[in-house]
């Protein structure tokens, strides 16, 4: 919805305006694999206009605003920036159909207007080679976010009875007067625990390879805190060609039908995590 | 499986790359990156804080600073207390770290800050233990039971993740008291574990049911290999002698086991040995205490060394008379002379006696 609207909002832009007050910074959503000069409407974050300033056959596609980065206390009006942010992206990346995302608050600078455009023509200019071969790197490739969940009280239940020595020292347990059943316990868990961590390895190792041969390239990030008793076990980014995401979402469905685990897909993304670095 | 980008659920997936991710620029081209991470951070804490919020019930301000701040300084773990963080607390102190049969305590300095309570090597720079102390889940002065010159007591805390830590300082009543204050003022709270059981594997493997340990400590015993029934040789070993509500009993420390026990109602009497004679090779000079006791064949006799000694005699010699068992413990000594068979041990009463 708010999406559309904005998607709309393109068509409609017309030219940008000149900036009216001496500005000196410019703010950058991405670069896009285009020589075209275009204005995207006012799409931009806080209703700023945006357009591309080509060099050769790339772009940077900005919005005029002052030097210093947009910062606010109100968490709400940093949601909006973020989501204004990827919003251009979007429309960028629909638009030119391959696009390197610079992170939020990526804002170039420069003593004036006319300097700060000449700072970034530049940079397009100095990194031009770089930035060319990153986006041959992500062109008709899209970014997916994979992340696979298990339920450690399914795989807990799956130990005691699958590992015959956890199965024994449960059965000893019982047999053992309070004190030491505590002490046991204890034992118990610590080598559920263990059993666990080799188990989220192994898993870890199986579905790295059984996604990765989907992907033209994969980053693994940090995993992270899951909600409803759940565990993250795995956490990637993959880049993936247009036409082979089907693939991946079949492999995924197959890992989800398994006991006790479940996948969560995310994107398309603009490959915001296979453009940095130099 | 089809990807989902529904700009709710997904949020979370968005800020991960828009706020971490994307193109680099070199620095001296753009503003100031100092206060962006910030705005992100700031962000994430507040749509991270409202499930912690309803999993822990914290407060949000509270939480949303500490998340900003674990964020910050993710990055500059290596320093002990970053700039921000206040120390309320320092002293030199050690943890109890075990990882397989490994164990050691590693010494340091403990640094108590308004966030976290770390121990670090300042040599090493290295942070050996470090917890943000809303992890903190119960705190407990645990009293070690050993025959030193002042009781000593280990600061063992319950973790989160249910681990336990146990950390010795230099004033670990204090060091319990700051933690606690600070708890407090942070709005948290924390149980008052009476006993974390944390009896060492050593006695949980030994201690029967309703038995308790009285004194323990660190001692030497000498172990007399017998064949045959005559003494082959005899060996200062290296373990832990404990006295319990029903056993006085000696655990080998390489052999993990309990090598000596004799219930209460067996000893006879203890006999304190200072010359060194016994002792020389347990490389001190601290003296050997004998313990005599009935056993299967007679009165037997077991020689133990190590620190605080006289403790242990007092502290036997309280129990044989409390027991009412070696009734008279003068002639029991005397009628050693003929009813042990060993004959160092022998010597030694006699050489007493003398």
């Amino acid at each position: 919805m708010g999406l559309e609207t904005k998607y709309i909002d393109e068509t409609k832009g017309g030219k940008g305006e000149k900036d009216k007050a001496k500005e000196e910074g410019m703010y950058l959503y991405c670069v896009a694999d285009t020589g075209e000069r275009a204005s995207l409407g006012a799409i931009g974050i806080a209703g700023n206009e945006v357009y591309s300033i080509p060099y050769n056959d790339i772009c940077a596609v900005v919005h005029n605003c002052p030097a210093h980065p947009y910062q606010s206390n109100n968490q709400e009006v940093v949601k909006t920036w973020v989501i204004e942010h990827q919003n251009v992206v979007d429309t960028a990346w629909r638009k030119w159909a391959t696009v390197l995302p610079s992170s939020f608050d990526t804002i170039i600078k420069g003593e004036s207007r006319d300097n700060t455009e000449q700072n970034m023509k530049d940079w397009l200019k100095r990194e031009h080679e770089n930035l060319k071969s990153k986006l041959d790197k992500v062109r008709d490739k899209a970014e997916y976010g994979v992340q696979i969940f298990w339920d450690p009280k399914v795989m807990a239940q799956n130990l005691l009875e699958t590992s015959p020595e956890i199965r024994e020292l449960n059965e000893e347990i019982k047999q053992k007067p309070k004190g030491l059943a505590y002490m046991y316990r204890q034992k118990l868990e610590n080598l559920i625990k263990h059993e666990m961590e080799t188990g989220a390895d192994v898993c870890f190792r199986v579905f790295y390879k059984r996604i990765k041969k989907h992907t033209s390239d994969i980053r693994v990030e940090k995993t992270k805190k899951a909600e409803q008793g759940l565990q993250m076990i795995l956490n990637f980014s993959c880049l993936v060609q247009k036409d082979k995401y089907a693939e991946l979402g079949e492999e995924l469905s197959q890992i989800n039908q398994m006991e006790g685990f479940s996948v969560r897909f995310t994107g398309p993304w603009p490959p915001y995590s296979f453009v940095g670095g130099s | 499986m089809e990807p989902t980008r529904n700009s709710h659920a997904t949020l979370v997936d968005l800020l991960d790359r828009v706020l971490d991710k994307g193109l680099i620029i070199q620095a001296d081209l753009i503003i100031s990156l100092a206060g962006v991470p910030l705005i992100g951070v700031n962000l994430r804490a507040a749509l991270a804080g409202m499930e912690t919020m309803i999993q822990y019930g914290m407060m949000e301000e509270w939480d949303k600073s500490t998340r900003a701040w674990e964020g910050e300084h993710r990055k500059a773990k290596r320093t002990a207390v970053t700039s921000g963080e206040e120390v309320l607390l320092e002293m030199p102190g050690s943890y109890h770290y075990s990882q397989g049969i490994y164990t050691a305590w590693r010494t340091g300095r403990i640094y108590l800050t308004d966030k976290r309570l770390i121990l670090y090597n300042p040599s090493f720079e290295e942070v050996l233990f470090e917890t943000p102390l809303q992890r903190i889940k119960g705190l407990t002065l645990e009293e070690d039971k050993c025959f030193t010159e002042k009781v000593i007591g280990d600061l063992c805390l319950l973790l989160e993740s249910g681990d336990v830590i146990r950390l010795h300082a230099l004033d670990t009543p204090g060091l319990k008291e700051a933690i606690e204050q600070r708890l407090l003022m942070l709005g948290l709270t924390w149980q008052q574990v009476p006993s974390l059981s944390l009896q060492d594997e050593r006695t949980a493997s030994f201690l029967r049911e309703g038995e308790e340990v009285v004194c323990q400590g660190e001692t030497w015993h000498l172990v007399i290999s017998q064949a045959q029934g005559i003494a082959t040789s005899q060996n200062w070993k290296h373990g832990h002698l404990y006295l319990t509500s029903r056993r006085l009993c000696w655990w080998h420390d390489f052999e993990r086991r309990l090598i000596f026990e004799v219930p209460l109602e067996h000893i006879v009497a203890s006999i304190l040995v200072t010359n060194g004679r016994k002792a020389a090779q347990t490389n001190n000079r601290k003296g050997v205490l004998d313990v005599i006791y009935q056993g299967e064949h007679g009165k037997e006799v077991s020689s133990f060394s190590g620190d605080h000694l006289t403790c242990w005699k007092g502290e036997l010699n309280r129990i044989v008379l409390s027991e009412g068992i070696g009734t008279n413990r003068h002639s029991e000594q005397t009628d050693l002379q003929e009813g042990v068979s060993s004959a160092p041990v022998v010597q030694t009463l006699s050489r007493i006696d003398s």
